[in-house]
């Protein structure tokens, strides 16, 4: 045990060790010993980087949030117990692990700074194009903020709706992004792969069914499908180019889906949905990496079901901005799925932005 | 600042659900004693303990948000006796446990007293796996077996069952700052005992002997039998990905598990395998004497623990009477079709209501001057000009709502 309480000292000093190479003693520091977790994602927090005392302490004193294997003690460190899980070398440990304690800091900071103030929107202009933006949130939510702060916001009398979209393999990706950005969930192999076998498509990125829903509401002749990105800002009526989709990496996004989880339970839903959206995808904006795209054994059902939504989106005879083809998937370049290692490296270096 | 805080923190199917509803329907003759259960909603400390541990539990937790800290600032508010009670705190780490037990005041002169319940694996194991189905699970028996044996526990469930069912390890978790006189270990009478000797035993270490409670239970956690369970995990499988979590919990959870299969008793109880009984034992022991070494309050019998003897005639889930299955099939069937009936009498109820406005609505409509009105407005809008000078009408007037 005291080998443990000097590892502990050791990290505590900014020590980069791993635990089968120390062998000093130390004096207890503390009322318990940290878990191999917190002992290990402080080592890591060494080696990328100078983490100050203070977030020394908070590393060694939180706890892996939710359902998952318990902190767990040092191989060698202790006696070995008829009961209890088993002592573990931390250097072992897999990222997920330390992943699970990094987020749980991370929303803490998140939750702690509050909200970036907001910037004032222009009172509404009397004379606008009335529009509603629908469709891919990942297109549609930065064109529509912009617009509303320019004086220009959606709806009012015989508003026309446009369903913007792209291909089906960037829409998909779009839609787990706003998932994740919005209520969280699986991780994205998990969520596509039930989706896979069953040939849907989330509601976010059906086009197809968006059209109908506000079809059914205003009338089809109110409703334009808006596939060329370079057509919105004339039709709602504004010359300056409006905002694209924001350039996050693959671990970017599921680093918030791991924050917002742990977020969940230091924030109600509004208010978590804009500390991630506003306090923490700017900051993840600033770091870039490859983006997400869909796996190739994916594409021939994404595939297949962009013709189909083409096929109905023309037999319902929207007007349409662009071209259709323009649904079915392309090569992009990527990463199939983020990576545990690249998402840890990336939350390290948030943390350690706030030291 | 309570002088006592009672903080009972598990195992999971120990008659915990009896015990809080208990506490929760009686706070008033509670309080009269001086002793408070700080509870406005049933689940409020299930709530608290979500927050606690940053446990998400399918969307509920956005309403445990700061759960944990109201119930402490009570807690601490409250000169007397506190009693706390919610069997996933079980689960909680060390540090958890130690912010929980400095947020009720000890180390700055409360008297906190560490309850645990618990049953003997030979019983809990079933009942761990029937709680997963019952949560949306639909891994086999044989399979969580195999999981909750894994040496390495790396999955999630061998994590869960021994993080809320290892009952040394718990104590170490939540006690090991903790007089060992102020850790009172309940054990759970062998199933055939008298109910009510649970309850006695409850009594006692929560200081509610003679006190006037009303101990008819509205909330239990009741049991499946073998086919039933069964047929709920294929009801998992088939409807999981398209029920959502909310739909979930009042139809598959409550009306099918609760309020129908569990009435049906006569089928085969739920067991441990008689081959995986030796394993039981050997842990149970060395948990035994672990415990009798520390000198806890023990209220009952440590050796409850060792359980009942294995069954001769074991039942597999896994491979269950397909008959049986069928019956229970039947029953839920049943019970569904007179839940559906139920809700299309209260649709057409709300549509009728909604007729009657809607007819109430349209007689107001009809008077002259807003048929008057009404046309004015539709030929207006169909020009440019008319659209014109509506627009400045409503401008003028400060109409707030020009939006269709």
């Amino acid at each position: 045990m005291r080998r443990a309480w000097g590892w502990v000292a050791h990290l505590q000093q900014g020590g980069t060790t791993p635990w089968r190479d120390w062998a000093e003693e130390g004096r207890p520091g503390g009322r318990v010993l940290p878990g191999a977790q917190q002992l290990e994602l402080l080592r890591r927090l060494n080696l990328a980087g100078r983490p100050s005392a203070d977030l020394a302490g908070r590393v060694l004193e939180a706890s892996a949030p939710g359902r998952g294997r318990p902190d767990l003690e040092l191989e060698g460190a202790v006696d070995a117990l008829a009961f209890g899980p088993p002592p573990v070398d931390p250097a072992g440990l897999p990222d997920d692990e330390l992943l699970r304690v990094l987020a749980s800091l991370l929303a803490d900071d998140l939750a702690a700074a509050g909200l970036p103030e907001q910037r004032r929107p222009r009172s509404p202009r009397f004379w606008r194009t009335r529009y509603r933006l629908v469709g891919d949130p990942v297109l549609a939510d930065p064109a529509r903020a912009e617009l509303v702060a320019r004086g220009r916001p959606p709806g009012g009398r015989g508003s026309v709706v446009l369903v913007l979209g792209a291909d089906l393999g960037t829409m998909l990706v779009h839609a787990w992004t706003a998932r994740s950005f919005a209520e969280g969930g699986p991780s994205w192999r998990d969520w596509l792969e039930p989706l896979a076998r069953r040939r849907a498509l989330p509601p976010r990125a059906d086009l197809a069914g968006t059209a109908r829903a506000w079809a059914s509401r205003v009338g089809p002749e109110r409703v334009r499908i808006v596939l060329d990105p370079a057509e919105l800002p004339r039709l709602v009526g504004v010359r300056r180019p409006l905002p694209g989709p924001p350039a996050l990496s693959a671990d970017g996004v599921d680093l918030a889906r791991r924050v917002g989880q742990v977020l969940g339970l230091l924030a109600v839903p509004p208010r978590r949905q804009r500390l991630l959206r506003d306090a923490l995808r700017p900051r993840l904006l600033a770091v870039p990496g490859p983006p997400l795209t869909v796996p190739a054994e994916h594409l021939d059902w994404v595939h297949a079901r962009a013709v189909r939504v083409r096929a109905t989106l023309l037999r319902a005879g929207y007007a349409v901005h662009g071209d259709l083809d323009s649904l079915l998937p392309v090569d992009r370049t990527g990463v199939p799925e983020p990576s545990d290692a690249g998402v840890l490296a990336l939350g390290m270096r948030l943390l350690l932005e706030n030291t | 600042m309570s002088t006592r805080v009672l903080l009972h923190v598990g195992t999971p199917k120990t008659g915990t659900s009896y015990l809080q509803d208990v506490l929760y329907r009686n706070r008033r003759t509670l309080a009269a004693a001086d002793i408070l259960y700080p509870a406005d909603r049933f689940d409020a400390h299930f709530l608290a303990a979500l927050d606690l541990m940053r446990l998400p539990w399918g969307g509920l937790e956005a309403e445990a948000v700061g759960a944990w800290d109201r119930l402490a600032d009570r807690v601490r508010g409250h000169h007397g006796t506190a009693i706390i009670s919610h069997e996933i705190l079980a689960t909680a780490s060390r540090s958890q446990a130690g912010r929980a037990l400095e947020s009720l005041g000890h180390g700055a002169g409360a008297e906190v007293h560490l309850v645990l319940s618990v049953r003997d694996l030979v019983r809990q194991l079933p009942a761990e796996w029937q709680e997963n189905v019952k949560h949306r699970q639909a891994l086999t028996y044989g399979t969580f077996l195999d999981q909750v044996r894994d040496p390495q526990r790396e999955s999630r469930i061998a994590s869960w069952f021994w993080g809320v069912q290892e009952i040394p390890d718990i104590l170490n978790r939540w006690g090991h700052d903790l007089r060992p006189e102020r850790i009172h270990v309940v054990t759970v009478p062998p199933a055939g005992d008298p109910h009510q000797l649970l309850w006695k035993r409850f009594s006692l270490v929560f200081g509610l002997d003679g006190l006037d409670l009303d101990l008819e239970a509205e909330r239990a956690n009741p049991s499946l039998g073998a086919p039933e369970t069964a047929l709920l995990r294929r009801v998992n499988r088939a409807a999981n990905r398209e029920l959502n979590p909310s739909d979930y919990r009042p139809l598959v959870r409550e009306l099918l598990a609760h309020q129908t299969l569990s009435r049906r008793t006569r089928s085969p109880r739920l067991a441990l395998p008689p081959d995986v009984h030796p394993w039981t034992q050997e842990i149970t022991r060395s948990w035994v004497a672990d415990i009798e070494e520390r000198g806890y309050d023990v209220v009952g019998d440590l050796h409850d623990l060792m359980g009942a003897p294995p069954v001769t005639q074991y039942a597999d889930p896994d491979h269950p009477a397909e008959k049986q299955v069928a019956a229970a099939a039947v029953d839920a069937i049943k019970a569904l079709l007179l839940e559906g009936a139920r809700l299309r009498q209260s649709e057409e109820r709300l549509r009728q209501e909604l007729r009657d406005t809607q007819v109430a609505l349209e007689r107001s409509y009809l008077r002259p001057t807003y048929r008057w009105r009404e046309k004015v407005v539709r030929r207006l809008q169909g020009g440019a000009v008319g659209r014109w000078l509506l627009a400045g009408y409503r401008r003028v007037r400060g109409r707030s709502s020009r939006s269709a």
